[in-house]
C-alpha cells in the first residue's frame, strides 16, 4: 500500500514498502520545514531514514543533530543494507581540525559532534553557505540542550535558505511547563507543526487495517501477591499524604497515587523540589526516598519470583536496622501484613516439625535439613504458569502448521535482562528448580562467598570452552539437543551466578552493566559468522536464545547497549508469534508498524499483564499521558500565533539580532556631549571544552564575539587581566577534594593579574553551597565550605564570582568587560608554564618553587627560607644533613629532604619490592 | 653556570596595587587608581594594632547583636577597636552585609568598604543571602569585590556565616596541603611527581632518568640543562 513514487523520489526495492501516513509525513515535511511530533513507536526513525536516503548525494550538505552514535550506527546498516553508495559519515574529534573543511565540502550527510560543529561555526571552518540544511533529532531536547540550539541560530545567522527540519517523538517532553511546544519551535526556527498521534485518523484506518492478531491473557495473582500489593499502595497513600502535609505547596494533581506507581514520578517530584531542596526538612527528605523504594518494591512484586521479593524486602529491613534511618512507613500495620506475606510466599514455619521433617529433607539438601523449622512453599510466579500454557498452545499449533509455511519463530519480550534470565531458566529447568536455587544462594548461609568465588570461576571457564565450541559447532547443520541444552545451561550459569554474586539491589545493576560489557565483545565476534548460521548468533547477550526448532528467543524490552538491538532482532528472526511477557508501548506500536509493513505475514501477539495490578495501572496511565499531551499540543497549536519571520530568512527575526548595540557601541551618557568613541568589536575567548556548556552560546547572543582556542590557563578570558575558570557545583567539589583547583588556581595567580573562580549554579537547583541542617557542629575540612576558605586564604588575589544561572553569568562577564581592553587570543594560547609570571604573584621561580615544595621535607613554611639561603639545586645536593637543618632549623626535615636527594635508585627500588 | 633562584628580585612588594575606585562603579578604565584611602601602606601583609595576634576573632562593635554571633561556638571571640566588622587574623578580615539590609541602605557597603581602603591581604565580603531575588545585587556587588579586592563569600544562613567566620580563623595557619592532589608517599612516586612538574617531563621520562642517574646526579644535570633555568 501506499505511493511510493510520489514527489518523484522512488523507494529502492530492498527497503519496506513506506506506509501510507509515512508517506504524509515525509510530503508534508519535505515541502515545508517543521517540527514532527509522532507517537512513540509510531516510527519516527524511519521517517528521518527516508530523509537520510534522499540527501545521501554529494551535491547536497546535510548536518543531522541530536543522534547517539547507536543510533547513527543504525541508520548507517540500513542505508547501507538498501544499497545508498554516499554513505552517511560522522565528524568526530577523530576528525583533525585541518582535514574537516575537505569532509564538509564533499557533501552527503553528516553525523556531527554538537560541540565540533558551534567552534566549526564559530570560526567558519564549515561552509555555511553550502549547507543543504540540518535534520534535528529528538528536537524535544533542544531547550535543555543548549549547543544545538545555538548551532541552528548560527546556521540561521549566516545562511538563509538551507532547511531545518526536526523530529521528535517524545510528546510527553511537551506536557511539562509553559507554552513548552512554542519554544521549542522558536529554538529550531521553523513555523510549522505536524502531530501524528497514534489516533490521527490516517494512522488509525491505516493500522486499523493490518492489525496482528491479539490475546491479552489476564493472568490473576495470587491472594499473597494481592495482599501485599494492597498493603504497599496503602503505605505509598500514607507516605503521599504526609509529603503533602509537609509541603503545602507541591501540586495537588501530580501527587495522585495513580502517577505515583510510574516510573517518571520520581522526576516530577525532583522537579518541583530540586529549587527548594536545601529548605526541606529531613522527613520530605526521608519520605521522597521512601516513596523510591516502595516504588522499586511493587515493580519487584510483579516482575521477579518471590525469592528476589522477599529478598529486597529483608534487605531494607537490615538497613533500617542497621543505620537507624526510619520515616515510620515500617511500623504500620500494612508493612507488617506486607512482611508476613512476603516471607509466606517463600516458607512458613511448620507447626510439626516431625512429620514434615522426611518430605523436608527429601526436598532438601544437606544444608537445608538443618534449617528444619522452615518449610519452603516457594511460590511460583502465575504470568509463568500463563507462559507456558502460551508456548504449549504456539507448540501444538506449530504442529500442524503446514499450510503457513512451516513452525513459525516465537520472540518472548520481557522488561529486562534479569526478568530474561530468570523466564529462560524457569523454561529450561522449571519453577522449582529455578526458585530452589535461588533460595539457596539468597538465604543459604554457609561459605557463601567461596562458593560462588569456585563458580564463577567454573562459569569463566565454561564460556571459555563455550566459546571455542561455537566454531565447530555452527558448522555441523545439526546440534545435538543434549549438548545444546548443556551449553546452554553453563552459560546461563555464568549469568545467573553474576546477577546473583550481591544481594544488594544497585549492585546487581551494576554486576549487569559489567556483564553486558562482558558479553558485547562476544556478539561482535559472534557478528562475524552470521552468514552461515544465524540461529546460534542469536545466544548472544542481550537475545536469549531457546530451542532450536522452532526458534525461541528471549529479549529483553530495555536496557540493551544498543537502542535498535529489539528492532534488528524482530526483522531478523521475523517471529509468528510475539509474546509480550511485559508490556511496553513504544514495542507495542513497533509491532503494528512492523505488522502493517509485511501484509499478509501472520502475527499474533499475545499480552501477558496481572490483572488489576500496579503493572497494568501504569501501562495504561504511560497510554493516557501520551494522548493527553497529544491533545494538548493540538489545543496550543491552534492556538498558537507564529510570526512571519519565525524562520529567520530574512533580516527581521528579532532572535537572530544579537543584542549589538550596548556590547559595541560604549553609550557613555556621563562623557559630556557624548564624545565619539571608538567602537570595539568586543571579544571573549574560550576554551574548546567549554563548549558544552551553554553560557557561550548566551555570550554570543549578547553580541560579543567568541574566540574558541584551546587554553592551558583558564576558561574564559575576559580582559587581558581578567582570567576566569567556571565550576558547576559538582566540579567545584570535585575540583576541590582532587587538587585540580588547587593547581589551576596556582596558574591562574600567575600569569593573569586578576584570576576569577566563578562558581556556577544550575538553575533549576537550589541556589545554595549547603543544605539546611547539613553543617556539623565542628568545623570539618571535608566540607565544601572548609575547602572553598583555605582556598581565598590561600589565593588572596583570587576573586570569587558566585552566578545563580548561565543567563546571569553572560550578563556578569558583559559588564565585567565595560571599558576595558581586548584579550589577545594568540597571547592567551601561549601561556604556558614557561610564560612571564605576573609580577604580584610571586618573587621566586615558579618552577623550581614547585619542584622544591614536592621534594619530602620542605613545605610552605620553610620553602622560602631554603630559596633565600641555598642558590640552586645544584648547590642544595653539595649541602650535608647539618647545613640543612641549620638552614631549615628542624631536624627531621633535613633527614628527610638528605636521605630523598642522596637515595639511588637501586635502593628505591629494592625498598619498593620489599613493600610491595 | 646556574642562575640563583630569586630569579626577580622583585619590586612586587613595593608595587603600587591599585586603589579602590567604590563611589562610582562602572565608569573609571582599569588604570585609574587612586592611592588607597586610609592607611596608604600597600604591604599584603600588615603588621596590625596590637591586639591582632590574638587567638579570638575581634569583633566590631557595631556587630553587636548582630545574629551569626549565635553561631561561632568553635573560636572564641570579643569586641575590639577595628576598622573592619571582623578581625579574622593578622592578614584577614571580613565585612559582614546582609542582602536585605544592602537593599535598604545600597550605599552602606561603599562606605565601609572605602573606610577599609586595603590593610588586609584577605578581605572577605561576607554576605547574608536573606531576600528571595538577589540576583540583582549580588551582580552589582561581584563587580564590586573585583573593584575592591574583596574575596566575596556568600552564606544563605546564620549558621554558614558563622562557621565561615571559625573557618576562617581556625585555618589561618593552614597550609594548602588539603587542597592538593593527593602523591603516595612511597619514593617512586614522590620522584616521579616532583620530576613531572617540570614541564618537559613526563612520567615515563621520569622514570627512565631515575634508572639511568639518582636523584642527586639527576638534579644538578636537571639544572644545567633545565628547561626551566632555575
Amino acid at each position: 500500500p501506499g505511493s511510493a513514487t510520489a514527489a518523484g523520489l522512488s523507494a529502492p526495492p530492498v527497503m519496506a514498502a513506506p506506509l501510507e501516513h509515512e508517506n504524509q509525513v515525509f510530503l508534508d515535511l519535505f515541502h515545508q520545514d517543521g517540527l514532527v511530533i509522532c507517537a512513540r513507536g509510531l516510527g519516527i526513525d524511519r521517517i528521518l531514514l527516508r530523509f537520510l536516503r534522499l540527501y545521501c548525494e554529494p551535491a547536497s550538505l546535510v548536518l543531522v543533530l541530536n543522534t547517539s552514535p547507536a543510533e547513527e550506527e543504525y541508520f548507517i546498516d540500513q542505508l547501507r543494507s538498501d544499497g545508498v553508495v554516499h554513505l552517511p559519515r560522522r565528524v568526530t574529534n577523530e576528525i583533525t581540525s585541518n582535514c574537516r573543511y575537505e569532509v564538509y565540502t564533499q557533501g552527503g550527510v553528516l553525523f556531527a559532534t554538537s560541540r565540533i560543529l558551534v567552534v566549526d561555526f564559530l570560526t567558519d571552518r564549515i561552509p555555511s553557505n553550502l549547507i543543504t540544511g540540518i535534520l534535528v533529532y529528538k528536537a524535544h531536547r533542544i531547550i535543555e540542550s543548549c549547543q544545538e540550539a545555538f548551532i541552528l541560530r548560527l546556521f540561521r545567522q549566516k545562511n538563509k535558505n538551507g532547511f531545518i527540519k526536526a523530529f521528535t517523538d517524545n510528546a510527553i517532553a511537551f506536557h511539562t511547563g509553559f507554552c513548552h511546544v512554542e519554544r521549542v519551535m522558536r529554538n529550531l526556527f521553523v513555523r510549522k507543526l505536524y502531530l501524528w498521534p497514534r489516533f490521527h485518523i490516517a494512522v488509525n484506518s491505516f493500522l486499523e487495517k493490518h492489525k496482528p492478531e491479539v490475546v491479552e491473557i489476564h493472568v490473576s495473582m495470587t491472594p499473597a501477591m494481592l495482599t501485599i500489593q494492597t498493603s504497599i499502595l496503602d503505605i505509598l497513600n500514607v507516605c503521599l499524604r504526609e509529603l503533602k502535609r509537609y509541603n503545602p505547596a507541591l501540586e495537588v494533581e501530580d501527587l495522585s497515587l495513580e502517577n505515583a506507581i510510574g516510573k517518571p514520578f520520581d522526576k516530577t517530584i525532583r522537579h518541583y523540589l530540586d529549587p527548594l531542596w536545601h529548605q526541606l526538612g529531613a522527613k520530605t527528605k526521608s519520605l521522597v526516598q521512601d516513596l523510591k523504594i516502595l516504588r522499586t518494591l511493587l515493580q519487584y512484586l510483579t516482575q521477579y519470583d518471590c525469592v528476589t521479593f522477599l529478598n529486597l524486602v529483608e534487605s531494607l529491613k537490615a538497613t533500617e536496622k542497621a543505620f537507624g534511618q526510619n520515616s515510620g512507613w515500617l511500623f504500620l500495620d500494612s508493612s507488617t501484613s506486607m512482611f508476613v506475606n512476603a516471607r509466606a510466599r517463600v516458607y512458613r514455619i511448620s507447626d510439626d516439625k516431625i512429620s514434615k521433617k522426611s518430605k523436608v529433607s527429601e526436598k532438601m539438601d544437606i544444608k537445608e535439613r538443618k534449617e528444619l523449622k522452615r518449610e519452603l512453599v516457594l511460590e511460583s510466579n502465575p504470568k509463568w504458569e500463563a507462559l507456558r500454557e502460551v508456548l504449549k498452545e504456539i507448540e501444538s499449533e506449530n504442529k500442524n502448521s503446514e499450510d503457513l509455511g512451516g513452525p513459525g519463530q516465537v520472540l518472548i519480550c520481557a522488561s529486562d535482562d534479569r526478568t530474561c534470565a530468570q523466564l529462560r531458566e524457569y523454561i529450561i529447568a522449571g519453577a522449582e528448580a529455578l526458585l530452589m536455587r535461588l533460595y539457596n544462594k539468597t538465604f543459604g548461609k554457609d561459605e557463601r562467598a567461596g562458593e560462588e568465588w569456585i563458580k564463577d570461576r567454573k562459569a569463566v571457564k565454561s564460556k571459555g570452552n563455550a566459546r571455542s565450541d561455537k566454531g565447530p559447532q555452527a558448522k555441523k547443520a545439526k546440534v545435538e539437543a543434549s549438548s545444546k541444552q548443556n551449553k546452554i545451561m553453563k552459560k546461563q550459569d555464568l549469568t545467573l551466578t553474576q546477577m546473583m554474586g550481591k544481594t544488594e539491589e544497585e549492585n546487581i545493576e551494576e554486576e549487569m552493566e559489567g556483564y553486558k560489557e562482558l558479553s558485547s565483545s562476544e556478539e561482535i565476534s559472534i557478528e562475524e559468522t552470521k552468514p552461515e548460521d544465524f540461529h546460534l548468533n542469536l545466544a548472544s547477550d542481550a537475545y536469549y536464545g531457546i530451542f532450536k526448532t522452532p526458534l525461541t528467543i528471549i529479549h529483553p524490552l530495555q536496557g540493551c547497549s544498543d537502542p535498535y538491538a529489539l528492532t534488528r532482532v524482530l526483522h531478523e528472526v521475523e517471529p509468528r508469534y510475539v509474546v509480550l511477557y511485559d508490556a511496553e508501548l513504544t514495542f507495542v506500536r513497533q509491532l503494528e508498524i512492523y505488522k502493517a509493513s509485511k501484509p499478509g505475514k501472520p502475527l499474533r501477539v499475545y499480552f501477558l499483564i496481572y490483572g488489576g495490578s500496579t503493572e497494568e495501572q501504569r501501562y495504561l496511565t504511560v497510554l493516557r499521558k501520551e494522548k493527553e499531551a497529544f491533545e494538548k499540543l493540538i489545543r496550543e497549536k491552534a492556538s498558537m500565533v507564529i510570526p512571519e519571520e519565525r524562520e529567520g530568512r530574512d533580516e527581521t527575526n528579532l532572535d537572530l539580532v544579537r543584542d549589538s548595540t550596548s556590547a559595541t557601541v560604549s553609550t557613555d551618557t556621563r562623557k559630556a556631549g557624548g564624545q565619539e568613541q571608538k567602537s570595539v568589536q568586543q571579544t571573549i575567548i574560550v576554551d574548546m571544552r567549554e563548549f558544552r556548556s551553554e553560557l557561550p552560546s548566551l555570550i554570543h547572543r549578547r553580541g560579543i564575539d567568541i574566540e574558541p582556542v584551546t587554553l592551558e590557563v583558564g576558561d574564559y578570558i575576559l580582559t587581558p587581566d581578567i582570567c576566569i575558570e567556571r565550576k558547576s557545583i559538582s566540579d567545584l567539589i570535585g575540583s576541590l577534594n582532587n587538587g585540580r583547583l588547587y593547581s589551576q588556581c596556582i596558574s591562574m595567580s600567575r600569569y593573569y593579574k586578576r584570576p576569577i573562580l566563578l562558581i556556577e549554579f544550575d538553575p533549576s537547583k537550589s541556589f545554595s553551597l549547603t543544605s539546611r541542617g547539613s553543617l556539623h557542629q565542628e568545623i570539618s575540612s571535608n566540607d565544601i565550605t572548609s575547602k572553598l576558605t583555605l582556598l581565598t586564604l590561600h589565593f588572596p588575589r583570587l576573586r570569587i564570582l558566585w552566578c545563580p544561572s548561565p543567563h546571569a553569568t553572560a550578563e556578569l562577564f558583559e559588564e565585567l568587560k565595560q571599558n576595558r581592553s581586548q584579550p589577545d587570543a594568540a597571547i592567551a594560547m601561549a601561556i604556558t608554564a614557561d610564560s612571564e609570571i605576573v609580577p604580584e604573584s610571586d618573587k621566586y621561580n615558579p618552577g623550581s618553587k614547585d619542584f622544591l615544595l614536592k621534594i619530602p621535607g620542605v613545605n610552605a613554611k620553610n620553602c622560602h627560607v631554603l630559596m633565600n639561603h641555598v642558590k640552586s639545586i645544584s648547590e642544595l645536593v653539595t649541602l650535608s644533613q647539618d647545613k640543612l637543618s641549620e638552614i631549615l632549623g628542624n631536624a627531621v626535615n633535613a633527614k628527610q629532604l638528605y636521605d630523598f636527594i642522596h637515595k639511588s635508585y637501586a635502593e628505591a627500588i629494592s625498598q619498593g619490592k620489599t613493600k610491595r | 653556570m646556574p642562575v640563583s633562584w630569586p630569579a626577580r628580585v622583585t619590586a612586587a612588594s613595593s608595587g603600587s596595587r591599585e586603589g579602590a575606585v567604590l563611589g562610582e562603579l562602572p565608569p573609571g578604565s582599569e588604570a585609574s587608581t587612586v592611592p588607597p584611602a586610609a592607611s596608604g601602606d600597600s604591604d599584603p601583609c600588615p603588621t596590625l594594632k596590637p591586639g591582632a595576634k590574638s587567638n579570638c576573632i575581634i569583633v566590631s562593635a557595631r556587630q553587636r547583636g548582630n545574629p551569626i554571633l549565635k553561631f561561632v561556638r568553635n573560636i572564641p571571640w570579643e569586641f575590639g577597636e577595628i576598622v573592619p566588622d571582623y578581625v579574622l587574623g593578622q592578614s584577614t578580615c571580613a565585612l559582614f552585609l546582609s542582602l536585605r539590609y544592602h537593599n535598604l541602605n545600597p550605599n552602606y557597603i561603599h562606605e565601609r568598604l572605602q573606610l577599609l581602603g586595603k590593610t588586609y591581604a584577605v578581605q572577605v565580603l561576607l554576605v547574608q543571602v536573606d531576600v528571595k531575588d538577589p540576583h540583582q545585587a549580588l551582580k552589582e556587588l561581584a563587580k564590586m569585590c573585583i573593584l575592591a579586592d574583596c574575596t566575596l563569600i556568600l552564606a544563605w544562613s546564620p549558621e554558614e556565616a558563622g562557621r565561615y567566620l571559625e573557618t576562617y580563623k581556625a585555618y589561618e595557619q593552614k597550609p594548602a596541603d588539603l587542597l592538593k592532589e593527593k602523591v603516595d608517599q612511597d619514593f617512586l612516586s614522590i620522584v616521579t611527581d616532583c620530576l613531572t612538574s617540570v614541564k618537559s617531563v613526563n612520567k615515563t621520562d621520569a622514570l627512565s632518568l631515575l634508572s639511568t642517574f639518582g636523584v642527586s646526579h639527576l638534579l644538578p644535570i636537571r639544572v644545567q640543562t633545565g628547561p626551566c633555568h632555575c
